[in-house]
C-alpha cells in the first residue's frame, strides 16, 4: 500500500486494524504526530487530509490510501519554519508541547480556508484539542500572529 | 495495537458494498469511523469480541454529495457535518440544521463524522435525529436486491434504529413558510455533548401554527414526537401565554428521564423558548 505524506509516496506493508496514528509512528518514523486520549476527544493526534483536520487515531491507514496527508514534519521548508510554526515559537505557545502539532495542523487548516479569522472562528477551529497546560491564550495569540503574518506576506507578493 | 484484526474492505461501488455486507460473516459498516472505531478500541479493551470484517464506504462516489430536486433535497449517507454545515443549500433552506452542525462534537470529528453515522451509529445522544424527524426526513436504504428501500427517519428511530441494509441519502422535502426552533443542553465534557434536544417546526400560516411536529430527544432514547404538544400547538390562536401555556400540555411519559429529573424543568424551558422563537419569527 502506498500513502501520500507530506508530499511523499510511503509504501508500508500494514494491515487493516492498524491506525493511522500508530502507522505515522510506528512504520514511518513520524513521531511528530502524538498519541494521547487515543478516544478522539484531545486533539493531539490531528493531522490534515486532504485539507481537514482529522484525527489519526480514529482514522484507519488502510482507509486514507491515495489521499494527501499533511502532519507536522511536513511543514517547514527546511529550516524555514512555517508561517504557524513560527507564530508559535515567537509567542511562547508552547509549553510542554506535546498538543503543540495538533494545535499547529488545526491552526494551519484554519488559516488555509479562512485566512483572517476572528477570535470565534479560531475558538472553534481549535475547539477539538486540548492544552492540559493551559495555554491557549498564547496559541490564539500565535494564531492571530500567523494570519497577520501570512496576510501580510501575500500583501507584499501582490 | 488500538484495535484487535480484522479484515479490512473497502468497497468502490454501492453493490459491491451491499454484497459484502450480505456475504460476509460478523461484518460492520465503517462510515466516517468517529463511532466504530471507538467503539472497537473499547471492546477490545473490555475483552469483548469484536468484528472480523470492517466494510468503508468511503471510496464510494454514489453516497456522497447534497443535491436538490423541485420538491426535495437529497444529502447522502457520507456528506460529513462540516459538509452539512458548509453548505450554501443547507443555510438557505434549513439553517436549523446549521445550527445544530455547529454544535456537534469536535472541529477535527465534525470533518470525519457522517450524517449516515450519526443517524445508523445508535448512540441515542446525537444531534441531528431530533431536528431530521422534525423536518420529517426520509432515509433511502440500499436493498440487497438492488432496490431502494425508504422508511422515515421516525419509524427508524421506533425500530431502535436497527437495519441490516446500508442507508444511501436522507431526504427532505421543501416546505414554504416554515419556521423552525432548535434547543439544546449541553453538558461540560471535552467533546460537546447534548444532554437535551427539542427541535418544533411547523408551517407558520396565517399566524398560527400548522402542520408542527415537537420533537424532543432526552438523551436516553432516540428522538421522539411529542403528538399532544403538536395537537396543542395546531389548534391555539397563538399570543403571549401560548409558550406558557404550551407546558401544560406535554405529554409526560416521553419527558421521563429516569433518574434525571432537573432534565424535566430544563425541558420545560427549551419548549418555552422553541415555542417564543418561532412566534419571534426566527428560522434558526
Amino acid at each position: 500500500m502506498i500513502l501520500n505524506i507530506n508530499k511523499k509516496q510511503y509504501t508500508v506493508d500494514i494491515q487493516g486494524h492498524e491506525t493511522l496514528a500508530e502507522v505515522l509512528r510506528d512504520t514511518c518514523g513520524l513521531t511528530g504526530t502524538k498519541m494521547s486520549c487515543n478516544e478522539a476527544e484531545c486533539g493531539a493526534c490531528t493531522v490534515i487530509i486532504n485539507k481537514k483536520a482529522v484525527l489519526s487515531c480514529i482514522t484507519l491507514a488502510a482507509d486514507v490510501e491515495g489521499e494527501e496527508i499533511t502532519t507536522i514534519e511536513g511543514l517547514s521548508d527546511g529550516d524555514n519554519l512555517h508561517p504557524v510554526q513560527q507564530a508559535f515559537l515567537d509567542h511562547g505557545a508552547v509549553q510542554c508541547g506535546f498538543c503543540s502539532p495538533g494545535m499547529i495542523l488545526a491552526s494551519k487548516a484554519l488559516l488555509d480556508q479562512n485566512p483572517k479569522p476572528d477570535q470565534n472562528d479560531i475558538a472553534y477551529a481549535l475547539d477539538g484539542n486540548i492544552c492540559r497546560c493551559g495555554g491557549y491564550l498564547k496559541i490564539f495569540d500565535a494564531v492571530r500572529a500567523a494570519a497577520e503574518e501570512k496576510s501580510s506576506v501575500k500583501d507584499k507578493k501582490v | 495495537m488500538l484495535l484487535n484484526p480484522f479484515k479490512f474492505h473497502s468497497p468502490a461501488d454501492l453493490n459491491e458494498a451491499v454484497r459484502l455486507h450480505n456475504s460476509l460473516n460478523n461484518a460492520r459498516i465503517l462510515a466516517g469511523g468517529t463511532f466504530v472505531i471507538n467503539t472497537l478500541k473499547s471492546l477490545k479493551n473490555m475483552g469483548v469480541k469484536t468484528p472480523e470484517n470492517i466494510i468503508s464506504l468511503k471510496k464510494i462516489r454514489e453516497i456522497k454529495g447534497i443535491s436538490r430536486s423541485k420538491e426535495e433535497l437529497s444529502i447522502r449517507s457520507m456528506v460529513t457535518i462540516t459538509e452539512l454545515f458548509e453548505s450554501p443549500e443547507i443555510t438557505e433552506n434549513f439553517p436549523v440544521l446549521k445550527t445544530a452542525c455547529r454544535h456537534i462534537a469536535t472541529n477535527p470529528i465534525r470533518n470525519m463524522a457522517t450524517v449516515g453515522g450519526n443517524l445508523t451509529c445508535r448512540y441515542t445522544w446525537t444531534e441531528l435525529g431530533a431536528i431530521l424527524v422534525a423536518l420529517d426526513a426520509q432515509m433511502h436504504f440500499a436493498g440487497s436486491d438492488g432496490r431502494e428501500e425508504i422508511i422515515s427517519l421516525e419509524e427508524f428511530f421506533k425500530n431502535q434504529a436497527r437495519s441490516s441494509k446500508i442507508l444511501k441519502s436522507v431526504s427532505i422535502k421543501y416546505e414554504k413558510n416554515t419556521r423552525t426552533s432548535y434547543q439544546r443542553v449541553r453538558k461540560s465534557s471535552e467533546v460537546d455533548v447534548p444532554l437535551l434536544a427539542v427541535c418544533i417546526k411547523t408551517n407558520f400560516i396565517k399566524k398560527r401554527f400548522a402542520d408542527t411536529r415537537v420533537v424532543i430527544n432526552n438523551g436516553l432514547e432516540f428522538a421522539r414526537r411529542d403528538l399532544k404538544l403538536e395537537t396543542f400547538l395546531d389548534s391555539v390562536e397563538p399570543g403571549n401565554q401560548t409558550a406558557a401555556s404550551a407546558l401544560d400540555h406535554l405529554d409526560t411519559s416521553i419527558y421521563d428521564t429516569k433518574e434525571d429529573d432537573y432534565k424535566k424543568a430544563m425541558f420545560r424551558v427549551s419548549i418555552k423558548n422553541a415555542v417564543n422563537e418561532i412566534l419571534q419569527g426566527s428560522k434558526k
